[in-house]
């Protein structure tokens, strides 16, 4: 049977007086990679959000590793790694300075050497990892947000539109690192708008519209989710 | 507590690596320490000078040839203020009030040689003392270096980083504001020095630089409090500024002017004129003859139970001067305890309004720590009012029972008669060593308990204030 890491169960948000999300649910089960997708303001970052703790339930429950997120938003927080859109780093901070920073602060101990590992996995150039964040670029910013995910070893891992501004190349290279990671166990929860991306990493991929989730799409065994048919679900409203 | 350390060693880590916030600490502190410097050597030279020149004004009195005392009544004397070793840190009111009083008969002479006359040009800030860069420069620099200090991280979201990584929101805050306290600890270096050497009573030193501590902690707490409210650093600063104009800049004078109001004071020459008017009533010390001492007189007379003042056992010249000088001193003093109640009335009145302001509470803490408050000059005052009324008296009573009527009366008719007016110099022995000293160390702290208390007061609402606006941190923006 598979476990489910992530569930979302008859949620509904609200930002202020508006109602974001409503009478949401789905699960994320573990090693598995959930794309939720939808235009500007459909609710997706309020979905995130809400499984970081940051937002409160309207009604309806949301649970990481089988917790409740409300009553247990220290454990979330600690099992999981967030990368919003922009890549909140220090730009004061070098790439190797970063990620001490954000390590010792989650109180999970990594040597250099580990450190350097994880910025040769996600391909960050040497001679780079000693300059400030303040003159990289927003992939470059992208890549040091997920060595810190690689090396809290989070099990579950949360995306905000994570490429957002990235050429094709370092998306290309983005979309392997998550398969690798998902393979290895971790839980993927992505929100995004590019349907093409999210079809080649998915294992899933939810269509949200206006709070309300209007489709799941599965890939089949072994293969991938047909962009074209998420794309005319989308244009159609599902 | 680790989290806490972390996060305030990176507030540090990004205050050296940004140029603004490293430069302007920087520059405080130098002027700090330049200004701790100066102005103990300053205050430290001065008290020297003033010691020696109490002696040597004692030793030019008491070294004075044989002369009519009434001369000698008139050639007066000096007495000076001694600065307490605080002072060396803050001048309070000395450099307005004046440090030095010449004592003579039938005057109660000002207060002169203030310090402020020197740098009258140069504005109000022509002598940055320390206490003046703690009150106001640091509060400024610690907002210039602090103010972004949780609202970037909350501007740039990457609060949500630190939040998903495990901090609480609070701890958060309260990296940034220890932070914010070793700066101002650092800050707080050559004050510590200079209390440490000022040879200050330790328990009064205590307080003093306990009160500086509170202080800072006030504007910490506010600016990491203003931080973590405002969503931009840029709004923050707006805030942290109105703030310091106002608690620093415009209440002070705004509580001046309503004591002003509230406890009006007349103005000097309305003060003088009153003084003189009452003064015309008293008789001429001058003139035996002065219908004023008609009574005086006929006392005398019947006492000694003669018939004329040239049979009197004792100078009735002498009688008359000491007589004139008693209901003269009683006048003087008169008006200058009303004038000195009207202003202890003032000071008191800031004083109460000082929970409106932070910067006023430690003014009053810090000036009476040091003694160089309005009340220890107001004892200086009456201490040397008295130790004049004493020598001049002790004159009189000379001139009453040393010289006699007939030599007095005749001392202008000829050389040899001027001569013989006169008595001894062994009677300037009547003038008393002056030393000014301070009130105790216990007098000084316990009237520093209404401010200290506004100040723990003022912490505590901050405290409070940031621990809330913590606690928002990391909250979603709506809309």
């Amino acid at each position: 049977m598979t476990e489910i890491a992530l569930k979302a169960d008859s949620l509904s948000v609200s930002r202020g007086r508006v109602p974001v999300l409503s009478d949401i649910t789905f699960d994320v089960s573990v090693g598995e990679v959930f794309a939720l997708l939808g235009g500007n303001g459909a609710g997706k970052s309020t979905t995130l959000l809400t499984f970081l703790g940051f937002l409160p339930p309207r009604s309806g429950s949301v649970t990481v590793l089988n917790k409740p997120v409300t009553q247990n938003v220290e454990f979330v927080r600690q099992k999981s790694a967030y990368l919003p859109e922009a890549a909140n780093l220090y730009p004061h901070l070098n790439a190797r300075e970063n990620i001490k920073y954000f390590l010792s602060l989650a109180k999970v101990p990594r040597s250099a050497s580990d450190i350097e590992a994880a910025l040769d996995e996600v391909s960050l150039a040497t001679e780079a990892r000693g300059r400030r964040l303040s003159s990289y670029s927003k992939g470059m910013r992208q890549k040091v947000a997920i060595s810190l995910a690689i090396l809290r070893q989070a099990p579950v891992l949360f995306l905000d539109e994570p490429t957002s501004g990235l050429d094709p190349v370092a998306i290309d290279e983005f979309n392997q690192l998550i398969t690798k990671l998902s393979a290895a166990g971790t839980t993927v929860l992505m929100v995004t708008h590019d349907v093409y991306g999210a079809c080649q990493i998915a294992g899933r991929v939810g269509l949200l519209k206006a709070g309300s989730l209007v489709g799941v799409f599965e890939a089949p065994e072994g293969g991938q989710i047909s962009p074209e048919e998420v794309h005319r679900a989308f244009a159609e409203g599902a | 507590m680790q989290s806490l350390l972390i996060i305030a060693s990176d507030e540090w880590r990004y205050w050296s690596r940004s140029k603004l916030g490293a430069a302007a600490a920087i520059l405080a502190f130098i002027l700090i320490c330049v200004s701790v410097f100066a102005t103990t050597n300053q205050v430290a030279a001065e008290k020297e000078t003033r010691e020696a020149l109490q002696l040597k004004a004692e030793e030019i009195f008491r070294s004075q040839p044989d002369r009519h005392p009434h001369r000698m009544v008139h050639y007066g004397h000096y007495v000076f203020r001694t600065p307490a070793p605080l002072a060396k840190l803050d001048p309070g009111v000395d450099p307005y009030t004046g440090t030095a009083i010449f004592l003579e008969g039938h005057r109660q002479n000002s207060a002169t040689f203030s310090a402020s006359y020197d740098g009258a040009q140069a504005g109000p800030f022509a002598r940055l003392t320390p206490a003046l860069a703690y009150q106001l420069l640091v509060p400024l620099i610690l907002i210039i270096v602090g103010f972004g200090a949780v609202s970037r991280e909350r501007e740039a979201e990457t609060d949500r980083q630190l939040v998903t990584s495990g901090v609480t929101p609070v701890e958060i805050w309260g990296g940034k504001t220890i932070a914010l306290a070793a700066l101002a600890a650092l800050l707080l270096i050559p004050m510590l020095f200079g209390v440490a050497l000022s040879g200050g009573a330790p328990a009064v030193s205590a307080a003093f630089l306990g009160s500086y501590i509170i202080y800072l902690l006030i504007w910490i707490l506010m600016i990491s409090g203003a931080s973590a409210w405002c969503k931009r650093p840029s709004t923050a600063l707006l805030v942290l500024l109105s703030a310091w104009i106002a608690l620093s800049v415009l209440a002070p004078r705004m509580v001046a002017s309503a004591a002003n109001i509230a406890i009006p004071s007349a103005s000097q020459i309305e003060a003088d004129m009153d003084v003189l008017v009452a003064l015309r009533e008293v008789g001429d010390g001058h003139n035996a003859n002065d219908p004023a001492f008609a009574r005086l007189r006929a006392n005398l007379l019947e006492q000694y139970d003669v018939e004329t003042v040239e049979e009197l056992p004792i100078n009735f010249r002498g009688m008359v001067a000491k007589t004139s000088e008693e209901q003269l001193t009683a006048i003087l003093n008169e008006y200058a305890e009303k004038r000195m109640t009207q202003q202890v009335a003032q000071t008191d009145f800031v004083r109460a309004l000082s929970f409106f302001s932070p910067f006023i509470a430690l003014q009053s803490a810090s000036m009476t720590a040091a003694g160089t408050d309005i009340r220890t000059h107001h004892r200086f005052l009456r201490e040397a009012e008295a130790a004049r009324y004493e020598f001049v008296q002790g004159l009189n009573d000379a001139h009453v029972e040393k010289l006699s009527y007939a030599d007095d009366l005749n001392r202008n008719t000829s050389k040899e008669a001027w001569r013989k007016a006169r008595v001894s110099s062994e009677n300037w022995r009547v003038l008393q060593d002056f030393r000014f000293s301070p009130d105790t160390a216990s007098e000084r702290i316990s009237r520093m308990g209404l401010t200290v208390g506004v100040l723990f007061g003022w912490a505590l609402v901050m405290g409070g204030i940031g621990f809330i606006g913590a606690r928002r941190l990391s909250e979603v923006k709506n809309g």
